[in-house]
């Protein structure tokens, strides 16, 4: 999950000011029914408790208004083994259960989980509530208020119907998907070319929202340049100027201005760390911590990464080998003890909240922000 | 007291749970009732058993509607029952109001569909038996519909000592199936292939040339009907020097079909291309500008292309537009190498469509 709180909407809420001063009516155009989600996997919240569903069978963003917009600072939110009470109470057994995503709602501080009922291609779609006194909720999604954006097809998948007659398996997964100042933005790994697309889509959606994509480059060495499918990202603030941290498939760490990501552009991501070798990124946030900016980096290799991003604008591109274990680029350090983390949320300014695997089962539960 | 009996009353399973004898005048007083769905659950409860009776005590109830309908109480789950899952209900006549009674329960489990395992690795692409390199990725394509999760334990790459070579595939959450989960798309990790990123430095690629492997699908990996496969599936293949050459539509050759019926047009590629972006990218467009309905066919090694029209052939000039995303074994593209090497300088083409013509007579 991810999201970017607009620090004028915390000072709002400081001042004990609702949405309602700023009048926008995000909801404007949503209609009400069924959206019809295939699939879910990732969620970010936007304004006003909207939450963005990531449906990759149906190539979709679903806006959906939850309704969940009374402020609540929120308590800390603990389920042992949400994997076996998700089972029970959707009727299963755990090992058919899987967590795609998990998102908080900065308002209510309710934790959200995109949750698969199944592993085959019938999996139910369920997202899940959870309150501060842990109690787990379905939210309908047969009735919803929702608004949806399409997403563009590839270049390619246009042609495919008029002479081909088998069906087309080409399909693009949705890696990332997150909300910063009226867009979302989404990254999707296609299953078929090597390449990644990323979409920013104006907020509220248009009737058909086709979100233009960019295609992706990673330069390396000031020699070599490749496509780099993005796997996972986070928005945040440099000054005024909206950016991307992203990790590329390949493992570095790397910045991208929001503003290059024009629709047809070719954007290239500065390297601004290496995650180093055998490893991969799983989820990240952003934070601040006594004045200072922080990235915080869940990864399967070793404990969380801290990485500090105050220095990210005077950090050099990342252009010539890392060997023997250097460090080169932006610092961090490890925390050893936050292990198996598997979903990353940010809860509130102190905390963040995580899925954490272990020996019985996964764990909803609050991690202190280091 | 409204005279339930529990003598009389009896749990039903099928696709809803069904409670009959509770008797008419409590049947009257739950009807008129406006209760919610946990004091509905005070009544009856369905649960699904996870296994360990100590943690079942603090588990929810299976989601669901409630109702009287029938003469019964009925509970509608929100999902269906699943076959091989143990169920219990418990009904508590006390809970309704004025009732009394000791609760009843009862366990069901739906037996599984099927129990034979039938489903297996059908082929897996590229065929061939050398490749190169910097192989991008293979198809895995299953006869039946596949279970994911946690596919990356059932796929490994081994030397030909048997050494497992570590982490080789791009291993992410949102794993590379198609809609109907019968084909995988594996990467290779791509910092193991990328000239001038850290793991290749300093781990070194996957795959050496020179060297054979196999890569091994395990029969432990379950179908969408959570079965088995009928077998382990093991591929073996050398590795060749790395192909870092563009896909070259001019070195292509083409045969024009030699007569207007319905026979093929073929195109040899010369070299092997990405099975699934060959099979559903390349397009025959007819003398007036229009797609030409038709069935595509590869050639077992994905070296050559044919393509024969539903239509017969009208007399003139066709082209086959081949977009230059296509890519080969090691993701090469069309003027656009995988990984571009600035110094060299190439002329970088945009995504755009190459046109090959023939003509038929």
């Amino acid at each position: 999950m991810k999201m970017l709180t607009r620090s004028f909407g915390l000072a709002a809420l400081a001042l004990g000011l609702g949405s309602d001063s700023f009048a926008i009516n995000w909801t404007a155009n949503f209609k009400e029914g069924a959206p019809n989600i295939q699939s879910i996997s990732q969620l970010a919240f936007g304004p006003d408790g909207i939450l963005f569903v990531a449906d990759s069978k149906a190539a979709a963003v679903v806006a959906i208004d939850t309704g969940d917009t009374k402020a609540s600072p929120g308590a800390p939110i603990k389920v042992e083994g949400i994997n076996q009470k998700l089972a029970a109470l959707l009727g299963t057994s755990a090992d058919q259960i899987q967590i795609g995503d998990l998102a908080v709602n900065p308002i209510s501080h309710k934790a959200y989980l995109a949750v698969l009922r199944g592993r085959g291609p019938t999996a139910a779609p369920v997202l899940v509530r959870v309150d501060a006194s842990s109690q787990l909720e379905v939210v309908a999604l047969d009735k919803a208020k929702f608004s949806r954006a399409e997403l563009a097809d590839a270049p390619m998948d246009k042609m495919v119907g008029e002479g081909n007659r088998q069906s087309n398996p080409r399909m693009e997964s949705i890696t990332d998907v997150a909300y910063l100042d009226d867009k979302v933005i989404v990254a999707g790994l296609s299953n078929e070319e090597f390449s990644s697309t990323l979409r920013t889509i104006p907020f509220p959606f248009k009737t058909v929202e086709k979100g233009a994509s960019v295609e992706i480059y990673h330069g390396a060495h000031g020699r070599y340049e490749t496509r780099a499918p993005i796997r996972t990202f986070v928005p945040f603030k440099v000054g005024n100027e909206p950016q991307l941290l992203a990790a590329y498939t390949c493992t570095p760490l790397v910045q991208l201005p929001i503003k290059d990501l024009t629709p047809g552009a070719k954007a290239k991501g500065k390297t601004v760390a290496e995650l180093g070798n055998m490893n991969r990124p799983i989820d990240m946030i952003v934070y601040q911590k006594d004045g200072k900016d922080y990235l915080l980096l869940a990864n399967s290799a070793r404990g969380l990464m801290k990485i500090s991003t105050d220095k990210i604008e005077e950090t050099e591109s990342i252009s010539a080998p890392v060997t023997g274990g250097g460090k080169k680029g932006l610092t961090y350090e490890t925390i050893e003890s936050a292990k198996g983390i598997e979903q990353l949320a940010t809860f509130d300014a102190n905390n963040a909240l995580v899925i954490r695997k272990t020996d019985s089962g996964q764990n909803l539960e609050a991690l202190a922000l280091p | 007291m409204l005279g339930v009996s529990a003598a009389e009353i009896e749990i039903r399973w099928g696709k809803n749970v069904e409670v009959s004898g509770v008797g008419l005048g409590a049947l009257e007083v739950l009807q008129r009732t406006n209760w919610s769905r946990s004091q509905w659950q005070q009544l009856l409860s369905v649960h699904a058993e996870q296994g360990n009776l100590l943690t079942d005590l603090n588990m929810p109830a299976i989601l669901g509607s409630y109702g009287v309908e029938s003469n019964q109480v009925r509970f509608a789950p929100q999902f269906p029952f699943e076959p091989g899952v143990n169920y219990r209900a418990v009904f508590r006549p006390e809970n309704i109001p004025g009732g009394g009674g000791k609760p009843i329960s009862s366990t069901f489990q739906w037996p599984l569909t099927r129990t034979q395992a039938t489903t297996r690795v059908a082929a897996v692409y590229p065929a061939a038996d050398v490749l190169p390199e910097n192989i991008l990725k293979f198809y895995i394509q299953f006869s039946a519909s596949m279970s994911g999760g946690r596919i990356y334990e059932h796929i490994h790459l081994r030397d030909a000592s048997g050494k497992a070579v570590q982490l080789p595939f791009l291993e992410i959450d949102e794993e590379l199936w198609n809609r109907d989960m019968t084909r995988l798309t594996l990467f290779l990790d791509p910092g193991r292939i990328k000239r001038g990123v850290r793991p290749l430095e300093e781990v070194g690629p996957s795959l050496e040339p020179g060297k054979s492997y196999t890569l091994t699908v395990t029969r432990d990996w379950r179908d969408a009907n959570g079965l088995p496969l009928t077998a382990d599936f093991v591929k073996k293949f050398a590795v060749a020097a790395a192909d870092r050459e563009s896909p070259d539509p001019a070195k292509w050759k083409v045969e024009a079909p030699r007569s207007k019926k319905t026979i093929p047009v073929r195109v040899d590629f010369k070299e092997a291309l990405d099975h699934a972006i060959a099979q559903r990218a390349l397009r025959v467009i007819d003398p007036s500008g229009f797609a030409v309905a038709g069935a595509v066919e590869l050639d077992p090694t994905d070296h050559q292309w044919s393509f024969t029209p539903d239509q017969p052939w009208k007399q003139g000039a066709y082209q086959i537009l081949v977009p230059t995303i296509i890519e080969d074994l090691a993701g090469n593209n069309i003027g656009k190498p995988f990984d571009v090497d600035l110094m060299r300088g190439p002329q970088l083409m945009t995504n755009s469509m190459v046109k090959i013509p023939f003509t038929v007579r």
